[in-house]
């Protein structure tokens, strides 16, 4: 670490190390530290603090956020997939049950009457045989 | 390389909301920095960062880690945005562009102060050429490592550090008198 190197670096990245690349850092606080740098890392150091006086400012709002949000990828795994089919399935099911149970004729007096002489023996139909 | 976005991102770009949102609480803020920075417009700045967004939820079901960190991709597609909107101002220029509006709210005076400091430095940022602001807004804003700022800016170490360099000696010069108020304010706070 020489001056111009150690002066680029503060020209570069300012007063505050941490920015500084990794592999330099110790050099370049050992050389500020023996070269005595301090007029140098002050004017870094109020150019820092005039930066951060923009920070702060750009807090999004929440209404951008839900925006994005409204509009993020609506995936459809294979789990929910199946569950939508199940759910479908027993849709259909009660629809056909209630449905077919409207479509069938309801039952009647004579329709049971008609049921009953099926047991019976019909004496009218005999006497015809027999005449 | 190890990303630590590559997991949201999958899961997001799978339809999970959660992760979705830990993506967005994760990195909006700092896209609408970067673009505010870059652009100083927040209206524009929110347009950018939405648009980044558009885009993530576009690739993200196709995402594969490895190629780039999920979040220099993203600094990269918020420069491109900011660029692309820096450009037609230039072509297109706006005759109101620049003017402030004074507030009619009177402000206690050092809501005032910091206010004009603000936009004070706005201003220094915005007369920068777009690469060395760029190159700024990611190291002193964004908090990126050397590397990972050369990359989103697709230049060597060196390049950046001379587009680091040239800004900062701009804005010393142009903001010299609020860098020493401050300053004075500290020192003066820390002997009270």
């Amino acid at each position: 670490m020489d001056r111009n190197r150690f002066e680029l670096l503060l020209d570069a990245y300012g007063a505050d190390m941490r920015r500084w690349p990794a592999n330099e850092r110790a050099a370049a606080a050992s050389f500020a530290a023996q070269e005595g740098a301090a007029e140098a890392l002050l004017e870094a150091r109020q150019l820092d603090a005039a930066l951060d006086a923009v920070l702060g400012q750009e807090a999004p709002s929440s209404e951008l956020s839900a925006r994005i949000l409204a509009r993020r990828p609506q995936g459809w795994p294979l789990d929910r997939r199946a569950l939508m089919a199940l759910a479908a399935c027993a849709v259909l099911g009660l629809l056909l049950g209630f449905g077919g149970g409207q479509l069938a004729p309801a039952p009647d007096n004579q329709g049971a009457a008609f049921f009953a002489m099926a047991f019976e023996a019909p004496p009218a139909f005999a006497i015809e045989d027999e005449g | 390389m190890i990303d630590p976005d590559a997991e949201l991102v999958r899961s997001a770009g799978a339809g999970d909301a959660h992760a979705a949102e830990a993506l967005v609480r994760r990195h909006l803020p700092r896209m609408v920095g970067l673009a505010r920075r870059m652009l100083n417009d927040a209206v524009e700045a929110e347009d950018v960062a939405q648009e980044v967004f558009l885009r993530v939820w576009r690739e993200a079901p196709r995402w594969r880690p490895g190629l780039a960190k999920f979040e220099t991709w993203m600094h990269r597609v918020a420069l491109n945005l900011c660029y692309d909107r820096l450009r037609r101002r230039r072509e297109k220029p706006d005759a109101d562009a620049g003017l402030s509006v004074a507030d009619p709210t009177p402000l206690a005076s050092d809501a005032w102060l910091a206010r004009q400091r603000a936009a004070k430095v706005q201003a220094a940022l915005a007369a920068l050429p777009d690469r060395q602001r760029a190159a700024i807004a990611l190291v002193h804003f964004q908090d990126m490592s050397n590397i990972a700022a050369a990359e989103m800016l697709d230049v060597s170490v060196e390049a950046l550090e001379s587009l680091l360099a040239r800004g900062r000696r701009a804005l010393k010069a142009a903001l010299a008198d609020v860098a020493q108020d401050l300053l004075g304010d500290a020192d003066g706070a820390a002997r009270m």
